[in-house]
């Protein structure tokens, strides 16, 4: 099987708090966070790894899975840490996030799936920066591919996968028939979510992703990474969605101590007034 | 300049000589090394945070199986083994850095892998034939075989030339036969190869023994003891190894037939950095616990983190941890820089880097305090493991004694030549001028190191001074007592500690530079005050011992010593 993962670079998710938003409101300023692979992409990148392998013999690898990014020079390091983890080749879009939309990814994606023509297309259910949770949808309907969305596991089936989604009150299961696209939740990296048709059934993994061996740190140097204009695949380069201005959420207001319950009485009905 | 004296940074300013060339700029990790590295400690944190539980590995006195596979299968056991060995091939300054990550999670599994690829199999890396090499490297890389390094013995520890242990060459001249013990062997219990080093000339009073080094397969008939319990490094396996005539093929000696001290030598220069950035690790992981400390507890309506007294501690953690950095990355970058000679610079990091860490980690239980004390707490247990690194692989005080001989012997062996040449007026003048020219520089100004930034200009002044103070003593007391220095450890102390400080503070000035050079003053404000605070520690440590050159009471200290031997016991008892 043949897959491919377009994984983002991100301000570091475990320190959102510390962003800056400029006066001006121009845009969201992350200086001084350490940029680091997006953790749903890392997810897509680990269960395209349990599909194109037996997982007892994680080494050898059994189909292609290519990894897309769309960043500047510095995101080849992503790219190299996903090789370094398993992927077989590397696609860089040189670009800046500034410049894109959901939207525009989707086109340009849509632009390398028919280059490469991947079986599926497995990626992060949205990124943890903008949070916008729309290029898997899109580039479905751009591909007109089928689309299993938030999946929390994945089986391999003859020419189709059989993909869980979590919903309120329990667990669909849909049955796509490949080519198609797969976004994917936290739950597809525990032990027993992902299982291609080489892998026994009664196999478990590690919970969460697998880490590079030294080794293959090393020899991922020698994989190929390719780097791409925009240009190059969608002739469309303007984004259809603008940001106008941001702006922090207003601080909360230091609360209040109370007396006794007389008093807590008082303050939800005159000041609350929600009694 | 005066001509090229010595090929050591360190030894160099023995003589007074500030070789800044060897300093500047501060060495920096290529772009492709910096990017490997970063995902190998990814990758570490990642092993290590999902399988290693260090206060079961103390408590259970041993590094479970399955991490230690986890680690062979990571490549951790293979850092400095070239690629064509199917090691990983990492610089020294990217070994260091990676022994510094697993340091900072668990000693006991640092000083396992230290033990095996720091010395263990180091010999065979820097000494090996190719056929050793092809032979050894590819298994030890791996982790499928473990390596052991087997110098010390009951009555030879940091004495090396007192081993007993020896070889004797068959009849046929095949292979050698080794008898006898080793002690205290990290790994001991289940090393598959040792590097032995064991007498191959029979003992003679008054012979100085010829020792040899030889790679050893466990199957061969090393037999181990039991696992010694310890302090700390619980996790470790410490053991005797017996030797009941172990045939050895001879191509499995190590370099030449009796140059074993050399090989020991050479490994042993090069397994400290480990050990100093192994303590830098821990040392980062005991600042993060102290800060976190002092943030959370409260006392008299305030964290006590705002008290002075804590943060003078935090302080001088800070600044000696910056040094202790500085130090051991400048030196490993000299190693890659393939300066050939850094057995002073990195017997400083030894002994710096264990003293550091162990005021770090007594300073960061004393901020913990009660809790510091108790079991359920991490501090006790890395106090307990932060010990040895002041004993082993050198005592910080042979260490001393080393620091200060190695480096007076430049300057001694230039003084022999000098009254040579004095005998010799014609043929010696050219050395003699040379001498002559350094000698007044020395005395009448000072040497100068002039690549720093401006802004260390007061730190360049304290270094430049003690420098010449450093060489003045060096000079005074060669000629004044000669060969005798090598009994006066007092005087060695003094020497050693000097350059200690001297070192690290060339280091913090040659990387402040080049942090204000890159940042400008402000971007570098954390570096320009860490080298200032250290500076003014390292200032008044410096102008203590000064003080001590004019006037000591060491001939006291001995003679109360000596009677103390003669009393058997403290002599006094108020009933």
């Amino acid at each position: 099987m043949k897959i491919l993962v377009p994984l983002k670079r991100v301000a570091d998710p475990d320190n959102a708090n510390k962003v800056k938003i400029p006066a001006s409101g121009e845009k969201i300023d992350t200086t001084g966070l350490e940029p680091k692979p997006n953790p749903f992409d890392e997810y897509a990148l680990e269960a395209a790894l349990r599909l194109t392998e037996n997982g007892q013999t994680p080494k050898v690898r059994a189909g292609e899975v290519i990894v897309v990014t769309f960043g500047p020079k510095e995101c080849d390091t992503t790219l190299r840490a996903a090789l370094a983890t398993g992927a077989d080749r590397a696609i860089r879009v040189d670009t800046t996030d500034d410049k894109l939309d959901g939207d525009l990814v989707a086109r340009a994606l849509k632009a390398i799936v028919d280059r490469e023509k991947p079986d599926v297309v497995v990626m992060g259910k949205q990124a943890v920066d903008g949070d916008s949770n729309q290029v898997a949808q899109l580039l479905a309907e751009y591909l007109d591919w089928p689309q299993a969305t938030f999946a929390a596991t994945v089986h391999e089936e003859d020419g189709a996968l059989l993909v869980g989604r979590e919903v309120d009150g329990g667990v669909i299961t849909l049955r796509v028939k490949l080519p198609a696209v797969v976004s994917v939740d936290l739950r597809i990296v525990a032990p027993t979510s992902v299982y291609s048709t080489k892998t026994a059934r009664t196999f478990k993994y590690n919970d969460g992703v697998r880490f590079a061996a030294l080794p293959a740190i090393m020899a991922a140097k020698k994989k190929p990474l390719v780097e791409l204009k925009l240009a190059d695949l969608t002739a469309d380069v303007a984004p259809k969605i603008v940001y106008n201005a941001f702006q922090a959420p207003p601080a909360r207001k230091a609360g209040i101590k109370v007396k006794d319950v007389a008093d807590l009485v008082l303050h939800l009905k005159d000041e609350a007034k929600v009694l | 300049m005066p001509p090229v004296i010595e090929q050591s940074f360190m030894k160099a300013l023995f003589h007074g000589v500030i070789s800044e060339d060897m300093i500047f700029p501060f060495p920096e990790m290529p772009a492709e090394d910096r990017e490997n590295v970063s995902m190998i400690l990814d990758s570490v944190r990642k092993f290590c945070a999902a399988s290693v539980d260090s206060a079961k590995i103390d408590r259970e006195h041993e590094i479970p199986a399955e991490v230690l596979e986890g680690l062979k299968g990571l490549g951790l056991f293979g850092l400095q083994i070239p690629t064509d060995f199917d090691g990983i091939g990492l610089s020294s300054t990217a070994y260091a850095r990676v022994m510094q990550e697993v340091a900072s999670v668990d000693t006991s599994i640092a000083v396992t892998l230290g033990a095996h690829q720091s010395i263990g199999l180091k010999a065979i890396l820097l000494f090996g034939t190719p056929e050793q090499k092809r032979k050894y490297l590819p298994k030890l890389a791996t982790g499928e075989h473990v390596a052991a390094f087997a110098l010390t013995e009951p009555a030879a520890g940091s004495d090396a030339a007192a081993i007993k242990t020896r070889a004797e060459l068959s009849p046929d001249g095949t292979h050698y036969v080794i008898n006898g013990s080793k002690i205290w062997i990290t790994n001991g219990g289940f090393a598959d190869v040792f590097t032995v080093f064991a007498r191959t000339s029979s003992v003679e009073e008054g012979q100085k023994p010829k020792i040899t080094a030889f790679i050893v397969e466990r199957e061969w008939g090393v037999k181990s003891g039991p696992s010694e319990h310890k302090l700390g490094i619980r996790g470790t396996s410490t053991t005797e190894l017996f030797f009941d005539d172990v045939k050895v093929p001879v191509e499995n000696v190590i370099g030449e037939v009796g140059k074993g001290f050399k090989v020991a030598m050479e490994v042993l220069n090069n397994g400290r950095l480990g050990l100093a950035s192994g303590s830098l690790g821990l040392a980062r992981t005991l600042m993060k616990l102290a800060i976190e400390r002092v943030q959370e507890r409260r006392a008299f309506g305030r964290s006590i983190g705002e008290f002075g007294l804590i943060k003078d501690k935090i302080a001088r953690m800070l600044a000696q941890m910056f040094a202790l950095e500085s130090m051991t990355y400048l030196t490993t970058g000299m190693i890659d820089q393939k300066v050939a000679d850094y057995s002073v610079e990195s017997a400083i990091c030894k002994v710096m880097g264990s003293e550091v860490v162990w005021e770090v980690v007594n300073e960061t239980l004393q901020i913990a305090a009660g809790i510091g004390y108790m079991s359920d707490y991490p501090y006790e247990r890395m106090l307990r493991d932060a010990r040895i690194n002041l004993i082993f692989e050198g005592t910080n005080e042979i260490l001393r004694a080393f620091i200060a001989l190695t480096g007076l012997q430049g300057p001694g062996k230039a003084l022999v030549e000098v009254s040579k040449a004095l005998r010799e007026p014609i043929k010696g003048f050219g050395l003699l001028s040379d001498f002559a020219v350094r000698r007044a520089k020395t005395v009448l100004g000072r040497e100068r190191m002039s690549r720093a930034h401006p802004l260390l200009s007061h730190e360049v002044v304290i270094f430049e001074d003690m420098t010449g103070e450093l060489a003045n003593y060096v000079d005074s007391t060669l000629r004044k007592h000669g060969r005798r220095i090598a009994e006066m450890q007092f005087a060695q102390r003094r020497v050693a500690e000097m350059a200690m400080d001297l070192y690290a503070l060339a280091a913090c000035i040659s990387r402040t530079t080049r942090a204000i050079e890159r940042r400008g003053e402000e971007g570098a404000k954390r570096e320009i005050d860490l080298t200032r605070v250290f500076g003014g520690l390292a200032h008044r440590r410096m102008a203590t011992i000064v003080s001590e050159f004019a006037r000591n009471d060491d001939e006291l200290r001995k003679s109360v010593a000596s009677r103390a031997y003669t009393d058997g016991a403290y002599p006094f008892d108020i009933l």
